[in-house]
């Protein structure tokens, strides 16, 4: 017994190494001397140096872009949260058939190739004054970012039996008082799942910035990516070192919600 | 009586008043620029001067590029190389990490962690580990004494390049096969235990046929994001080269419309793309008929 679990614990072991490798080839680069010979993967250097770092921020203003990212997924993931979830509990508590319209309207909705909608919708946002502002980045938060997050929410809401709001109902609570009361408390792991999604999505927007936006200093931390590529195409400890720079805040939120993740299916 | 202009709502309207911004950002966001990019594809339009009607001229003349079927070609490869791998392997992971032991949740954490990282700094990230000469990955193919390949410089290896850097992100997919591992009853493997199958068995038999709809709907998501999404990387990883080996058709709308501002033939190629999606999403449900796998529509909407 005692065996077989010790070859699933290595199992594991040798599956989140090869999972974190990327990353830990990313940082070494990214902390090695610049004009030497890069660590070869089976040579560990210990010669180490933070120095790449105060470099990527001579070339470009990584410190305005991270601050323009921030303000992006402040304005951005609580509004998601806002709007999906009150799409998703209204959606649980229509009529059977009017769901099933809801439902079919999100799959529809999600298959749209979001290509296809690059160059019009920055027509729409030239016309509603968007474009060039963090509207533009942010615009989608209004709708819930992506049906999918409003299915997710439907399908947590959903568990909650319909007695329950037909009670608080009959107590005199509002739609806004049931929706806080009742269906939060129960939704809040899919809120925290909802929650990482959209920040990943918006801390990691290539697309919107790069078409929707013409003023440098409103540029986000994936643009700054882009800009030190085309100054130092080759030096690749200092891209390497933007990409920690760019990676860092995600990555400290995960680790935080990190116990939300352990929990699941035990 | 007069009647009173102002009457509170009832439960019902307050709570479709809350699929108000839902339904509002559809419309705006989504199906109206929707229509018009699918509008667009009869008409010459650069987005300065008004647009002009052309017909069907922009079909014409975006299917008869030469770069038009190559990047219908790559995208097909670059959907169906690695979707199957990408859900397979998502599912195994989630099978493997599905059960406490030691330190679960930080194994769980990293195999989710290069789902977290940015795609600019992702693709940057793979830039350099599949670089040709100093990338860590053919140091290591080096020192054990195999090929090194040119990976995004050679076209024959950009799009298992593309592929291989593809299989770091699945967490997403991992996380909905935890999720859905756990919804099914602990009685029935119970069962399973007590009539004495065995591991694989258990496998076989019992977990995969009860996941099939799940990872049936990972592989529709996945072929339809992985279509699409995977401008960015490729974007700033290969450019579409070396000698268009991963130009697909979002490359080729982008350098249409953005580049050289023919967004009419932009939006014809869309059109392409749409009808590519919807294919892909058929014939997923075709091989679902067959096994009669998630086509009931309880198991299918979620």
């Amino acid at each position: 017994m005692s065996f077989k679990l010790s070859w699933r614990l290595v199992t594991r072991l040798l599956v989140a190494a090869v999972f974190l490798l990327p990353l830990i080839w990313m940082l070494t680069a990214a902390l090695h001397p610049q004009g030497r010979p890069l660590p070869t993967t089976l040579t560990f250097s210990l010669d180490l140096t933070l120095a790449n770092f105060g470099r990527v921020l001579e070339l470009v203003p990584m410190g305005r872009y991270t601050l323009n990212s921030l303000l992006v997924v402040l304005l951005a993931v609580p509004l998601t949260l806002l709007t999906s979830s009150w799409a998703g509990f209204g959606m649980a508590q229509l009529p059977k058939a009017s769901q099933r319209r809801w439902i079919v309207l999100s799959l529809a909705v999600l298959m749209v190739p979001g290509v296809a909608l690059w160059s019009t919708r920055f027509f729409i946002y030239a016309w509603l004054g968007w474009y060039n502002t963090i509207l533009a980045l942010i615009a989608p938060a209004f709708m819930g970012t992506s049906p999918f997050f409003v299915l997710m929410f439907y399908r947590a809401f959903r568990r909650i039996p319909v007695a329950i709001y037909e009670a608080a109902r009959l107590e005199g609570a509002g739609v806004l008082t049931s929706w806080r009361q009742i269906g939060l408390p129960i939704a809040r792991p899919t809120a925290v799942g909802v929650a990482l999604l959209s920040f990943v999505l918006y801390w990691s927007d290539f697309i919107s910035p790069l078409l929707y936006l013409r003023s440098q200093s409103r540029y986000t931390l994936p643009i700054a990516l882009q800009l030190l590529q085309q100054l130092t195409p080759s030096q690749w400890s200092l891209l390497m070192a933007g990409a920690v720079l760019a990676t860092i805040i995600p990555v400290a939120l995960f680790l935080l919600l990190q116990p939300y993740f352990a929990r699941i299916g035990s | 009586m007069r009647k009173p202009l102002w009457r509170p709502l009832s439960y019902h309207q307050r709570l479709r008043l809350l699929l108000l911004p839902y339904l509002s950002g559809i419309l705006l966001l989504l199906v109206l620029p929707a229509l018009l990019a699918f509008g667009l594809a009869f008409f010459r339009y650069d987005g300065l001067s008004s647009p002009t009607w052309l017909g069907t001229l922009n079909f014409i003349f975006v299917t008869t590029d030469e770069l038009f079927l190559l990047s219908v070609q790559n995208s097909l490869a670059l959907v169906i190389l690695p979707v199957p791998l990408r859900v397979f392997g998502a599912f195994l992971l989630a099978v493997l990490l599905r059960r406490n032991g030691r330190f679960l949740g930080w194994f769980r954490a990293a195999v989710y962690l290069p789902s977290i990282v940015p795609t600019a700094a992702y693709a940057l990230a793979w830039l350099w580990i599949l670089n040709p000469i100093y990338g860590p990955v053919n140091l290591l193919l080096q020192a054990v004494g195999l090929a090194q390949p040119g990976w995004f410089a050679d076209s024959q290896w950009a799009k298992p390049g593309l592929v291989l850097l593809s299989l770091w992100q699945i967490g997403e997919g991992f996380l909905v096969c935890l999720a859905a591992l756990q919804d099914i009853p602990p009685a029935v493997e119970e069962a399973a235990l007590v009539d004495g199958a065995n591991r694989p068995q258990r496998f076989f038999y019992l977990t995969l046929p009860l996941m099939a709809p799940i990872l049936l709907l990972l592989a529709f998501r996945d072929a339809v994001v992985t279509l699409q999404e995977s401008f960015t990387t490729i974007f700033l990883t290969t450019g579409g080269g070396p000698y268009y080996a991963t130009f697909t058709l979002p490359m080729l709308i982008y350098e249409q419309g953005f580049g050289l501002l023919l967004f009419g033939a932009a939006s014809a190629a869309l059109w392409v793309l749409y009808a590519l999606t919807g294919l892909i999403v058929l014939a997923l449900y075709g091989i679902a008929r067959q096994w009669q796998i998630g086509t009931t529509e309880e198991t299918f909407v979620l």
